[in-house]
């Protein structure tokens, strides 16, 4: 790897931060819009349930989300804050389905210390103003003038310091907020400002209580008439207002958040820390309070928002699990919950740890993540490509095409499976026990090689054979007409759609016939120059029984041709280039953009754009797929069409946002394909490959696949061991016995087909698993799984004590071997040169497994080095090891085999706070920290001086707006041997917001390039609201803010692609590259996640 | 005090113990009771919900993305400890001018107005700028008894508040004024 580095996301944030509901696209229309992080997710609220509408990216990590409406306006605007200080308001224009800025800015203050809780945004109910609470002891107004439009901005001393909740009261003649707030004896109280902004200032409020639960953490201000604000605790729920005081007592719990129902504000629903559901009421006559009922509801996600949409459909957004769309019921159901999920949305934060395995031995990596925490805890295991999910199969050698047939015209399911081989043809049919048997049409000729087959109109089916076209009833199965190959020649090559057949013989003739009712009659036919490879007349027009158009492959001159129909004038010729044969032509249309693909003898893929009235081809792009031949067939998943591209490496084309994607299959290699939808196999497909012959539904058409293996506990650590084909999990529980609430901590073992527990190792009391790894040591074949733990005992600040545990995985048991304890937590374990490599909290301690004189193992400690605050992440490679510190930033040190010894060679003297290491090569290692930056460092090997070569180099910087806590190498998708993208080496990492990406490591010469690219299109794509994206990617902690460097931003540049082409010509033009060749350099890029 | 006696009120609290032991059904009926007429504008209607019955496009943002003119909001990076003392001086002081015109009727008075006049002038300088709605309000009061009292120097600054020409005589300078208003 190298210093010259592409981040790219392969899995979007999938955390959801923050929601709400209100009229954003238009007046009349209801929106959803999510926060994830780094995106917003705009939604509209139909009848039909939701419907997605737009995912934005934001540059800038969300910290407040909030919907207003300003005086006078339609509709309402979105006011977003980031937590690097930076806001914008956002209005829709419904004309150009546009995001507009209607403001935006920065409400950083030079001097100010950033508040422990978290930014706190809000809006004047009345739209008077925005306030903000950023840094301690500050309250930042921003005021509207009567227009509706924002003024400049000031602070206002607050005095309280440790903020816990602010929040608007409705209906105060000036804007008046309630702060919730802790004092410095650790006790809560609530207090209310009016906010003069005459005089800049606070004048106190309405309202003050003192000494509210200790656990008070969240304001509920109640709309009029009711009026006044609910104080939610972990014991006690208080509603106070000028008139009014009512409280009850709660069972403790820790809120996490709520969402209001009625427009009134009488009813909320609140969601724990444990996803109980819960109602809060406001029980009152008119406008004067009775009192407060609380009724529990059932269980959800542990919830970090909640929004209540329509109709008693309810959003809750979550950090920790699923996010999910739910439906309050008014009757409970057999489990006494008023709760049913209407449908789950996939979330993979917080990503703790992961291993990237290659489960299925095809050479394609998969990542298996720790998702998730507390109950909703889960393994996710992330593919790339599109699976087969194998319903049935037969033995069947020698398939050399494959066709499904419908009985009638009008029958919704196929019925026949006519499956070729090299001098029959067979028929297979369902039988009323739904199970394929051989079977039988009369009319079809059994004893040739079927070239092509297909039902037609008027309830006939086409056979062409090398010899003839036969015509055949599919009531009757009678042949009705045959039309025979001229005496001499040969078809050769043959394809139909409903009313048309066009067939190749040997001598470059070309012939086109019309199926009538009952009839085949040869309409057209003309001789080529050479002879023809391949054909095709897919209808893609807007008959859908009619072709106009013919694509035509050429030996010899190695060309395309598009001819009309019926009468076969050449239209168009597009050379293809080089010496491989077409092997396949398809025309196609997906969204509405019609396409040729044609595919070589050596496995790649060109695609045009297709020009339908005039035949006209444009726009070529190749790609590889594979290395063998590719036959295209069509087939509809979800009533949206898509090809299957059958080689040795499978693969399906479809199409998203107006651009071709291709996805992997998670199958070996396919010879033919088509679909075949019976009612025992609905929407399935049939797959001949090697000398098998199966039928399979298809996963959805997308480009990662997620699989959830649900734990209900939380996952912390992973590891796979190859030889015993297990995980192996540290994990911990949380158990509610009695009153109190304990945690339990594991080490589980996996079967990595099934993802059962099989075998279980129950930690201590109070011991956390730290670290695992599958290794094995010098002269011992064994694989072994290795636990570091840490006692975690609630009097200490560090742990002093912990232990490394050895297990050996026997007929499917974790079996303890050898233990040894450590004077603190073991953070890391790495495998060593034979030797096991430990972390204990400041040491890094090497250690051997020596064998006994009884001949059994133990660890014994070898050596150590000191001087880490706490050594939290530990990579090796060969005899150097990189140390990832709490604090000290990343510090290399060398084994010394002869004098035993491990020596720091050098370091970085920058003080980031680690959250994870990487070795990119024998130079340059990848660090993340906890400011959401990476940045690399390389080792001076060849500097002049001790003090030079002693210091790690800073050499790239880059802030990437996510907490990693995890690096790996692999990839995951296949590697193609003659792409491009096949020799990039690839890290990958795993954040709390569930993101997955991918570090590429570049040629010096193509990170040039994509810089260049990377600046022309900061000036094309502009950021959303009006942010930077030159500040969004400058590497940014307390102490210094710097412009990256030697990261690129893969997202950005990726997102070249969904410009339009008059842009992506104006940027080409500027790059002075041909158009085909940035689209093809991009495109390979995208193929590296 | 008070509200400390309410959050430990041990009625409530009785109350709620004597209810929570009374079972689940009984809950499960309050649930209902209160989780009936949700609001509804008549989405989510459909007996079987579409999970999703649309792509979610991804924005790419190829358009100007600058806010209008104005709308870079910055913060006023004074001293929160000064504006606060100009906001308490522009008040004084615009008591002490409406105090004087009010008390002030003939020109008996004059060499007070003008000791007070050498005093204003240096604050009236600094706070012009800092809030403009401040003295807009004030000087929508302001009448030609007002305007004859101050001096020119504070004209002047009226007048280069409101965008006029601060030359000419005094005289000029208050019709000038007068006609703006």
């Amino acid at each position: 790897m190298s210093v010259w580095n592409y981040v790219v996301t392969a899995q979007k944030p999938t955390n959801v931060t923050h929601s709400c509901v209100g009229n954003f696209t238009s007046p009349q229309e209801l929106n959803l819009i999510i926060a994830k992080c780094t995106r917003i997710e705009i939604h509209l609220l139909t009848p039909h349930g939701l419907q997605p509408m737009l995912d934005v990216p934001i540059y800038g990590r969300i910290a407040t989300l909030e919907l207003f409406r300003p005086h006078g306006e339609p509709q309402d605007f979105l006011f977003i804050a980031t937590e690097r200080y930076k806001f914008c308001v956002l209005q829709w224009d419904a004309e150009t389905s546009e995001l507009i800025t209607r403001a935006m800015g920065d409400v950083s203050d030079r001097i100010g210390r950033p508040t422990d809780n978290g930014q706190i945004g809000l809006i004047d109910p009345d739209c008077r103003l925005i306030g903000l609470h950023l840094y301690d002891g500050l309250f930042k107004v921003i005021p509207f003038d009567n227009k509706g439009q924002l003024k400049e901005a000031f602070n206002i001393r607050l005095e309280e310091l440790q903020v816990l909740d602010i929040k608007f009261l409705y209906g105060c003649l000036k804007p008046t907020i309630v702060v919730l707030y802790q004092d410095n004896k650790d006790a809560r109280h609530a207090k209310t400002y009016e906010i003069a902004l005459k005089d800049k200032d606070f004048v106190e409020g309405p309202l003050s209580h003192t000494n509210l639960d200790n656990g008070a953490g969240i304001l509920i201000p109640v709309p009029m008439p009711l009026g006044g604000v609910i104080i939610i605790g972990e014991e006690t729920i208080v509603y106070c207002s000028v008139s009014a005081f009512k409280a009850i007592p709660i069972r403790p719990s820790i809120t996490r958040a709520y969402g209001r129902v009625d427009a009134d504000g009488s009813r909320y629903l609140l969601g724990d820390n444990a996803g109980l559901l819960h109602l809060l009421v406001i029980t009152h006559e008119r406008e004067r309070v009775t009192g407060l009922k609380i009724e529990h509801l059932g269980e959800t996600s542990v919830a970090s928002t909640i929004s209540y949409l329509d109709n008693a459909v309810v959003y809750i957004g979550s950090s920790y699990g699923d996010s999910q769309l739910i439906k309050l019921n008014l009757q409970p159901d057999a489990k006494g919950s008023y709760i049913e999920v209407l449908e789950k949305y996939v979330n993979l934060g917080p990503i703790v740890d992961f291993c990237v395995v290659d489960l299925e031995r095809q050479g394609q990596g998969q990542v298996v993540t720790c998702s998730g925490a507390y109950k909703d805890g889960s393994l996710r295991i992330v593919r790339n490509g599109i699976g087969i999910n194998e319903q049935a199969s037969v033995e069947l050698q020698g398939i050399k095409g494959l066709w499904s047939l419908r009985s009638s015209t009008n029958d919704p399911y196929d019925t026949f499976l006519v499956v070729s081989f090299i001098n029959e043809t067979r028929v297979l049919a369902m039988n009323m026990d739904d199970e394929l048997e051989e079977s039988e049409i009369e009319g079809f000729c059994a004893e040739a090689q079927t070239l092509f087959c297909q039902n037609a109109i008027h309830d006939q089916l086409v056979q062409v054979t090398a010899n003839s076209v036969r015509l055949v009833s599919s009531t009757t199965r009678e042949l009705l007409h045959e039309w025979n190959a001229p005496s001499g020649y040969s078809v050769n090559v043959a394809t139909a759609n409903v009313s048309q057949v066009l067939l190749a013989t040997g001598g470059g003739h070309l012939v086109y016939l019309e199926i009538g009712n009952g009839k085949l009659a040869e309409v057209k036919h003309v001789q080529l120059d050479y002879e023809i490879s391949c054909l095709d007349i897919n209808p893609s027009g807007e008959n859908p029984n009619y072709s106009t158009l013919a694509a035509v492959g050429m030996w010899t001159d190695i060309s395309v041709r598009i001819f009309s129909l019926p009468s076969l004038e050449l239209l168009a010729k597009e050379n293809l280039g080089g010496e491989i044969i077409p092997r396949s032509v398809l025309l196609c249309t997906f969204e509405g953009v019609s396409y040729l693909l044609c595919t070589l003898g050596d496995g790649h893929l060109l695609n045009f754009l297709l020009n339908l009235s005039t035949g006209e081809l444009s726009n070529r792009k190749k790609v590889s797929l594979g290395t063998q031949p590719i036959m295209l067939r069509t087939f509809s998943s979800k009533d949206t069409t898509h090809v299957f591209a059958a080689s040795d490496r499978p693969t399906v084309i479809y199409s998203s946002n107006k651009k071709l994607l291709y996805s992997n299959v998670n199958l070996k290699e396919v010879s033919h394909m088509c679909p075949f939808n019976s009612a025992a196999f609905p929407d399935s497909l049939a797959i001949a490959k090697e000398g098998e012959l199966s039928i399979g539904t298809i996963d959805d058409i997308q480009k990662l696949h997620i699989r959830t293996i649900p734990l209900g506990e939380h996952a912390r650590r992973i590891c796979h061991q190859e030889q015993s084909r297990t995980f192996a999990i540290c994990s911990l529980k949380n158990c509610q016995t009695s009153n109190e609430e304990t945690e339990m901590h594991f080490v589980r073992l996996l079967d990595d087909q099934t993802f059962e527990f099989i075998s279980t190792y129950p930690l201590d009391t109070y011991e956390y698993g730290c670290s695992i790894i599958s290794c094995s040591f010098s002269d011992d074949n064994n694989a072994y799984y290795c636990v570091g733990t840490a006692y975690v005992l609630p009097e200490e600040n560090e742990p002093s004590k912990g232990r490394i545990l050895v297990f050996v995985v026997e007929d499917g048991k974790l079996q303890l071997i050898a233990e040894k304890e450590t004077k603190g937590a073991v953070y890391s374990l790495n495998a060593f040169n034979g030797k096991l490599l430990a972390a204990i909290n400041q040491k890094i301690q090497l250690y051997k497994w020596m064998l006994r004189e009884d001949g059994s193992r133990e660890l014994q400690a070898e050596c150590g080095h000191h001087g880490h605050i706490l050594a939290l992440y530990v990579q090796t490679r060969g005899d150097f090891i990189v140390v990832g510190d709490l604090m000290k930033s990343i510090s290399l040190l060398l084994y010394k085999h002869e004098e035993g010894a491990i020596e720091e060679l050098a370091r970085d003297y920058n003080a980031n706070w680690m959250s994870a290491v990487e070795i990119l090569d024998d130079d340059v290692f990848l660090g993340a920290e906890n400011n959401y930056n990476l940045f690399t460092v390389r080792k001076n090997s060849d500097a002049a001086t001790d003090e030079e070569r002693g210091r790690l180099e800073v050499v790239g910087e880059y802030h990437l707006g996510e907490f990693v806590n995890r690096f790996r190498h692999g990839s995951l998708v296949m590697r193609l041997p003659d792409s491009e993208a096949g020799h990039i080496p690839t890290v990958i990492f795993g954040t709390i917001n569930g993101v997955i990406g991918v570090v590429a490591s570049l040629p010096h010469d193509q990170y040039v390039f994509l810089e260049k690219l990377q600046a022309n299109l900061v000036k094309v794509i502009k950021g959303v609201g009006g942010l930077s994206h030159e500040q969004w990617r400058s590497f940014n902690n307390e102490k210094k803010t710097v412009d990256a460097r030697n990261f690129l931003d893969g997202d950005l540049i990726e997102s070249f692609l969904d410009l339009s082409r008059s842009r992506m010509d104006e940027i080409a033009s500027s790059m002075a590259v041909p158009l085909e060749e940035l689209c093809k350099r991009v495109e390979e890029l995208t193929r590296l996640h | 005090m008070k509200t400390e006696n309410c959050c430990a009120a041990p009625p409530l609290a009785e109350g709620a113990a004597a209810k929570q032991p009374s079972g689940a059904d009984r809950t499960a009926r309050g649930a209902s009771k209160y989780l009936a007429g949700l609001p509804s504008r008549g989405l989510f209607s459909s007996a079987v919900l579409s999970s999703n019955p649309g792509g979610m496009r991804v924005y790419v943002c190829d358009h100007e993305t600058a806010p209008p003119e104005g709308q870079v909001i910055k913060t006023n990076t004074t001293n929160i400890l000064i504006r606060a003392l100009q906001i308490n001086k522009q008040k004084s002081d615009a008591k002490d001018v409406i105090a004087k015109s009010a008390a002030d009727s003939s020109t008996v008075k004059r060499s007070a107005v003008t000791t007070s006049e050498r005093r204003s002038p240096p604050k009236k300088m600094k706070t012009s700028s800092a809030s403009t709605s401040h003295r807009g309000s004030c000087s929508s009061e302001l009448s030609e008894k007002k305007l004859q009292m101050m001096t020119v120097e504070m004209l002047r600054a009226l007048l280069k508040e409101r965008g006029l020409s601060p030359k000419g005589k005094k005289d000029e300078l208050i019709a000038r004024l007068k006609d703006k208003a």
